[in-house]
């Protein structure tokens, strides 16, 4: 190997344990037994052990994992999903028939440039009159919002890049306009739909400004969760076990980012430089 | 256009236009109607109108000044210095990204962790007895500064932030440096242009657009930020983490102040309304 490579090695190596840091240093220590953490606070463990993930997936009335993971799951799967849905027939009707390209398009893709507190307040006087709040379709729905700016730029790139003909010749047999949608376009769009949704689900289980106003104790999502247990431990926090804590937080999205991690980037560009 | 279409048209807009109006549009008039009105939680279902006020509270609110400041610095700041991170990392790194790709992948594992998750990684990683930073900064150096405390907390959350969010710009650049015409390159090699002198006469005027795009994203996003500094230090000690977001969630919940905080909300929205409109025409050319 040239030396010129080799150092860019090095830079890389510094690079990614810096950034990633918090994150290795987290798993670490949720795999220190209790007493160890204050003792080594180091990168290295004396004693491995799996004791704080067995306290983390205990369910007691401290901490519930199981209940948090699935109030996450179930608004993160509505905020990744409701967006899709009521972004692709648009997003057909913006690219073939121009509608809502003037107004509407600009207004849903600036959203996400907006500081989501803004909104948070007036939702939270809505859900409460509503009987939205503390629920979990009530934080999908917000979060359905996030999420919608990116669903609708991404479905839009995806049927602007289907060749116009596939979709004419599909007329000419007689298809007609919810056929075509579902059996012809949908199909073709299937790639954008796959990284919407990944993506979304990413960000929705990764939001906390939400979860901390519009939950209190039903639908408390993990990231909020996680927040509690290092707030609420009195007499000091068991770093062990929040650690643990943490890793499973974080899992799901890391996992999931990991995986589809070409997609990811793809569309974070796309969302970037075509916003 | 036949009424048959115009028909068909409204069907596929609908869904996402109700949804909009049902969740934002709404909300939005409620602002309106509490931002100029007198209300506590005791008697939210009878606003009392009182015209101008709580603007004038806001406005009248050192606080406020102090976490507009904090926001602007901040966003400046962290943009300024991912999009220099990234920059450097993604032009010297291209060619060993280029051949591995999976180095990519593990340069981005910050941005998929959640903010408000990083927040509290921060907080291990930076405890004075369990965290592993003061730890190492002790037995080496034989002392390590608070990191936390009010001389050094701006610091602490401007690198939190920095290198949570600087894979962002990494990849943005990234993609814009593999994306130049590798011809250029090599018929600057042709001309014996050495590589210092490629990046400031070629590559980089040619990823300005991107620069300027990267440092917009990032500045907006650190002008709003809120999780990470909330679950890491709250509003920092005497207040001096508050961010606008922090302010008005702090206003809103902690304070119970709704007419002030739904006031700071609208001068932030058109804050952001305006910066977002400015930013818009100079780098895409069209108007928001």
């Amino acid at each position: 190997m040239k030396p010129r490579m080799t150092l860019r090695w090095i830079v890389f190596a510094i690079a990614a344990f810096v950034m990633n840091f918090p994150v290795l240093a987290t798993l670490i220590t949720a795999f220190k037994p209790p007493g160890e953490v204050s003792r080594n606070p180091s990168l290295w463990i004396e004693a491995p052990t799996l004791e704080n993930f067995a306290t983390v997936l205990t369910v007691s009335d401290r901490l519930n994992v199981y209940h948090y993971l699935w109030n996450s799951t179930v608004a993160a799967l509505i905020g990744a999903l409701l967006p899709m849905i009521v972004a692709f027939p648009l997003a057909w009707a913006m690219v073939r028939r121009g509608v809502g390209r003037g107004m509407l398009f600009p207004l849903v893709v600036n959203l996400r440039a907006l500081p989501l507190i803004i909104f948070a307040i007036p939702l939270y006087m809505m859900y409460s009159a509503a009987g939205l709040l503390d629920t979990k379709v009530g934080l999908g729905l917000i979060l359905a919002v996030v999420n919608l700016p990116l669903a609708l730029l991404l479905l839009v790139n995806a049927v602007a890049d289907i060749p116009a003909e596939i979709e004419e010749a599909a007329h000419m047999d007689g298809a007609r306009l919810p056929r075509l949608l579902i059996k012809v376009v949908l199909p073709l769009c299937r790639p954008a739909l796959i990284t919407t949704f990944v993506f979304g689900f990413i960000t929705a289980w990764n939001e906390f400004l939400f979860g901390l106003m519009l939950t209190t104790r039903d639908a408390v999502p993990m990231t909020v969760g996680a927040s509690f247990f290092f707030a609420t431990s009195g007499g000091g926090v068991q770093w062990g076990t929040a650690a643990a804590v943490m890793v499973v937080a974080a899992l799901s999205p890391l996992v999931l980012g990991l995986v589809m991690y070409r997609r990811i980037t793809g569309s974070m560009v796309a969302g970037a430089v075509k916003g | 256009m036949t009424p048959g279409r115009s028909f068909e048209n409204a069907i596929l807009a609908g869904p996402l236009v109700l949804f909009l109006l049902a969740i934002l549009g709404f909300p939005t008039v409620l602002s309106l109607v509490y931002g100029f009105s007198e209300t506590s939680f005791q008697t939210l279902t009878t606003p009392q109108f009182s015209g101008l006020r709580n603007f004038r509270d806001v406005t009248a609110d050192p606080t406020f000044w102090q976490a507009a400041w904090f926001s602007l610095r901040f966003g400046a700041i962290t943009a300024i210095l991912q999009c220099g991170l990234g920059l450097a990392l993604a032009v010297y790194l291209a060619p060993l990204t280029q051949r591995h790709g999976w180095t990519v992948a593990i340069l981005i594992i910050p941005m998929i962790v959640a903010p408000a998750m990083m927040g509290l990684m921060y907080r291990l990683v930076l405890h004075e007895f369990a965290g592993p930073v003061p730890h190492y900064l002790y037995s080496w150096l034989g002392w390590s500064p608070s990191f936390l405390g009010p001389a050094n907390v701006f610091k602490t959350v401007i690198v939190a932030e920095t290198l949570q969010w600087t894979p962002f710009a990494f990849l943005l650049f990234l993609t814009a440096y593999q994306s130049i015409p590798q011809d250029l390159r090599e018929a600057a090699a042709v001309d014996g242009t050495r590589p210092w002198r490629l990046f400031w006469k070629i590559e980089l005027p040619l990823m300005m657009p991107t620069v300027f795009v990267a440092l917009f994203i990032r500045f907006i996003d650190g002008f709003r930020v809120f999780d990470n500094i909330y679950t890491l230090v709250g509003a920092g000690p005497g207040g001096s983490t508050t961010s606008m977001s922090i302010y008005i969630y702090e206003t809103f919940l902690r304070r119970g102040e709704i007419g002030k905080a739904i006031a700071a909300a609208i001068l932030l929205f058109i804050t952001a309304f305006v910066i977002l409109s400015v930013a818009q025409r100079l780098l895409w050319g069209r108007s928001a």
